[in-house]
């Protein structure tokens, strides 16, 4: 009962987030909302205990293909959204066979050289992926009605609502996979994997498969991205970015399925709104980075951590 | 009554050493069989290459007459056998129930779609009854929602039975399972043994302290420089010539 | 065409030299302190800054600001190991994330200090040994290739001949065994910190005049130097240097005959294809991580 109260509030205020900011602020919030769903399936991937420096490209992946679906094929926008997801799925599964022959240190580094060979391949290859100053005049979302509200993609509001409820939806599907038996046997793979292949686990499978999943979503938000600002270029997917991406999840904690979207959520509003309106413009990445190495110091566990803390002992998984 | 398990000349060599070195001997069904050896005498090696672990270098193992060697751990795992690890080897940051869950994979295999739609309700709750009534067999019913690290150090290794239970084997390998446990404990430890033969499970155990488990096999295979010494009954192995020797001779210290 | 390929070789050799520099400073922090650091490629950028700040704003000469140059990363080196990688000794991926922490805070430091822009450095001298009509061979990158031979000489004495080098290379090896028989840790730690650091400070400092400097310049030399101490193997200082000739030269021959794009394409496949048939690199045993 509390819990369904406290959702409804919680949505509601989503709801009416928006209509308290500025221009600026409200495209910020569509990032937001898009790099809350990168940030939710990066730790996906990080549940069977791998840490992957690619996923910002793969993430890519899903923008440039969904960007070329509608360009060349000339197909509906959310359906190439869609279809962007999936080849982000699919070239995640191939690139699975070298890279889950590594592990740990070596599969950091390994997924890092598969993501710049891809980041090269656009920039080399002028057609169909432009090079380097990538795809421009990617279509926007078609407008469209749903009767109590009109959709009118120019304005960042819209465009939060609608990627806001794809979104939303993908976090419940993480949600219910990361507490689910297959969610559980990932926990099992990460903790103790001679032990989870003792009980019949294939823990290959099992890494490809949190891999794959969680490289569909980041597709997806990838296409989210591209559709909304129109251009791409490789340097949108860089090793900066990925960064970010690493960052937030720590900052925030990855014990959690909420640590990383705190962590993103925290960051991008002391980033993007704290330090801009203080106009500490190129200061920004040295606050950042001082962050960065406060909260690893500091706090080693995220700051889930402290949430927890106040909040009580977790609930059992399964 | 037939052999479940055969080792035929096993051999495994690393880089120039050979650490087994064609050893051949089986493990009869529903009996409790010792693996036995002073230190260094390959036993451990032995064990992983049956249970997948390693791939021999030479050599065929056999379950129920099917060859298994050279498939990996999980694959040997889905064909009926299934092993536990030295010490606690545990999903230590999980509940003591999800450990057991995680052992009932292969009897309930997860499924992405049901997971997301919530239509392996029924298959959840089935997994979940199983793993209960594997923490009941090994008397862990009342701790179900402790951290698994947090048991005591006999509950653990009860625990590490409990998750190779719940996957419903027809064998069971158990790897020195009484190191470090006081004569308590491993009087109970046995006592759960011999509860999970009478179930129907074949155990085949590796120890090194040869006197821990001459009351419990029924049979013990006894090897030495990664050869087969002595097999059989343990009166016979006791008063071997050959194994007394091993364990005394040299600078193995009698166990 | 050998004419070609003894000028392609020459370049290859040239950065062969300040590849390894910084390849093998990375390694011998990965394998004293056991962490990643990614703010690698800045420090090397700290030293190209050094030479814009010393050499060509106030007018120091070329080789006393390089050596200003060194004793300055050295230093970053020495308050990285103090302030991150101390406190972080038990938690390698803290370390890294430390790592990128100072990484982003040197960058944004040259940018405040320097603005974006790219700086042209006067070399020290326009100087050009003729080898032949088409092979010739830039004084100013002589003194990259004898400097690195120099310093990983110096290097290499220091640590199979000293005191000092012995104690580094046994808490590499083995960090409880070494602790146990009296040597600090702490101590070891800054020792490689203040090398590895000052190492990638010198390459950045003696390659600032051949290269624009910027403030994101730190990245290539990064991505390389993660391919050379993969391929040369983890953990080992020799196979850094073979590696990064190898990879200098590979590097410099597609990029010669295709462009730099496919030449970056070819280094990181090989990177991914010794990854994948031989984890452990070339030369490596060393499984630390």
């Amino acid at each position: 009962m509390l819990r369904a109260v406290i959702g409804i509030a919680l949505a509601a205020a989503l709801v009416a987030l928006p209509h308290g900011l500025s221009f600026s602020q409200q495209e910020i919030l569509v990032f937001l909302t898009i790099n809350v769903l990168l940030v939710a399936s990066y730790r996906l991937l990080t549940l069977t205990g791998e840490w992957s420096l690619g996923h910002v490209v793969i993430m890519g992946v899903g923008a440039y293909a969904s960007a070329l679906f509608t360009k060349q094929l000339g197909l509906f926008v959310p359906l190439s959204m869609l279809l962007g997801a999936l080849t982000a799925a699919a070239v995640a599964w191939a690139l699975s066979f070298p890279l889950f022959r590594m592990k740990g240190f070596y599969f950091l580094i390994g997924s890092f050289a598969a993501g710049e060979i891809i980041r090269l391949l656009w920039k080399r290859f002028r057609d169909p992926f432009g090079g380097p100053k990538g795809l421009k005049g990617i279509d926007p979302m078609p407008d469209f009605s749903i009767g109590f509200y009109d959709f009118d993609f120019f304005e960042p509001v819209s465009y939060y609502y609608f990627a806001g409820t794809v979104v939303a939806v993908c976090l419940w599907i993480m949600w219910r996979i990361e507490h689910s038996p297959v969610g559980l046997t990932f926990h099992a793979v990460h903790w103790q994997d001679k032990l989870a292949q003792a009980s019949g686990i294939d823990v290959r499978a099992y890494r490809t498969r949190a891999f794959v999943i969680a490289s569909g979503f980041a597709g997806l938000a990838g296409a989210l991205l591209a559709h909304y600002i129109g251009t791409i270029n490789p340097n949108s997917f860089d090793v900066e970015v990925m960064v970010f991406v690493l960052t937030w999840a720590i900052v925030g904690g990855t014990a959690t399925f909420y640590g990383p979207i705190l962590g993103c959520v925290m960051l991008t509003v002391l980033n993007e709104i704290v330090l801009r309106e203080l106009g500490f413009e190129q200061m920004r990445p040295l606050i950042y980075g001082a962050v960065m190495i406060l909260s690893i110091l500091f706090l080693p566990k995220g700051l889930e951590s402290v949430v927890e803390r106040l909040v009580g002992p977790r609930r059992a998984r399964a | 009554m037939s052999p479940i398990l055969e080792v035929d000349g096993l051999t495994m060599r690393f880089g120039g050493l050979t650490a087994v070195d064609g050893l051949s001997f089986s493990v009869a069904e529903g009996v409790i069989h010792g693996l036995i050896g002073p230190n260094g005498a390959g036993k451990t090696t032995t064990f992983n290459a049956i249970s997948g672990f390693y791939r021999p270098s030479g050599g065929e193992i056999r379950l129920r007459g099917q060859v298994i060697s050279g498939q990996p751990m999980h694959e040997v795992a889905r064909r009926g056998l299934v092993r536990t690890f030295q010490h606690s080897t545990l999903f230590a940051e999980l509940t003591v129930l999800e450990n057991a869950v995680v052992g009932t994979h292969m009897v309930h295999r997860p499924n992405l779609l049901a997971a997301v739609t919530g239509s392996d309700r029924a298959a959840r709750a089935e997994a979940r009854e199983r793993a209960r009534a594997a923490l009941d067999f090994f008397g862990l019913a009342g701790q179900e929602n402790e951290r698994a690290g947090d048991l005591a150090h006999g509950h653990q290794r009860a625990l590490g039975m409990a998750v190779a239970y719940a996957a419903g084997p027809q064998i069971v390998l158990l790897d020195e399972p009484f190191t470090g446990m006081n004569p308590e404990e491993t009087r109970a430890m046995m006592v759960l043994m011999e509860k999970l033969r009478d179930s129907g499970v074949t155990i085949l155990i590796v120890e090194h302290d040869m006197h821990a488990i001459m009351g419990l096999c029924e049979r013990i295979t006894c090897m030495s420089f990664g050869k087969l010494l002595a097999e059989g009954a343990p009166r016979e192995i006791r008063e071997h010539p050959d194994v007394i020797e091993a364990y005394l001779g040299g600078t193995h210290h009698a166990a | 065409m050998t004419e070609l390929l003894a000028q392609t070789g020459l370049n290859a050799l040239y950065a062969a030299s300040y590849i390894s520099l910084v390849a093998v400073g990375l390694v011998l922090i990965f394998g004293v302190m056991g962490v990643v650091n990614f703010a690698h490629g800045e420090l090397f950028m700290a030293g190209a800054y050094a030479i814009v700040a010393l050499y060509a704003d106030i007018g120091v000469p070329f080789l006393a600001a390089v050596a200003a140059g060194l004793v300055f990363v050295g230093g970053l080196g020495l308050l990285m190991e103090r302030a991150l990688f101390r406190p972080l000794r038990d938690n390698p991926l803290g370390g890294l994330v430390a790592s990128i922490g100072f990484l982003m805070i040197l960058q944004a430091l040259a940018v405040m200090g320097f603005g974006v822009r790219m700086e042209h450095i006067p070399p020290p001298t326009q100087d050009v040994i003729v080898l032949s009509e088409k092979v010739r061979l830039p004084v100013s990158r002589l003194v990259v290739i004898v400097s690195a031979v120099l310093l990983l000489s110096a290097l290499w004495y220091f640590l199979k001949r000293t005191r000092f080098g012995w104690a580094l290379r046994a808490s590499a090896q083995d960090p409880e065994a070494a602790a146990l028989q009296g040597i600090s840790i702490n101590q070891t730690a800054r020792i490689a910190m203040f090398i590895g650091a000052a190492l990638a400070g010198v390459a950045g400092a003696l390659t600032a005049p051949l290269v624009s400097v910027n403030p994101h310049m730190g990245h290539s030399v990064i991505v390389t130097a993660f391919i050379v101490i993969i391929v040369g193997g983890v953990g080992s200082l020799e196979g850094a240097v073979v590696a990064s000739v190898l990879y200098a030269f590979v590097h410099t021959i597609v990029t010669t005959f295709y462009d730099g794009v496919v030449a970056d394409i070819v280094g990181l496949s090989l990177l991914l294809g010794v990854l994948v048939v031989r984890p452990t690199g070339l030369f490596g045993t060393a499984d630390r991580a």
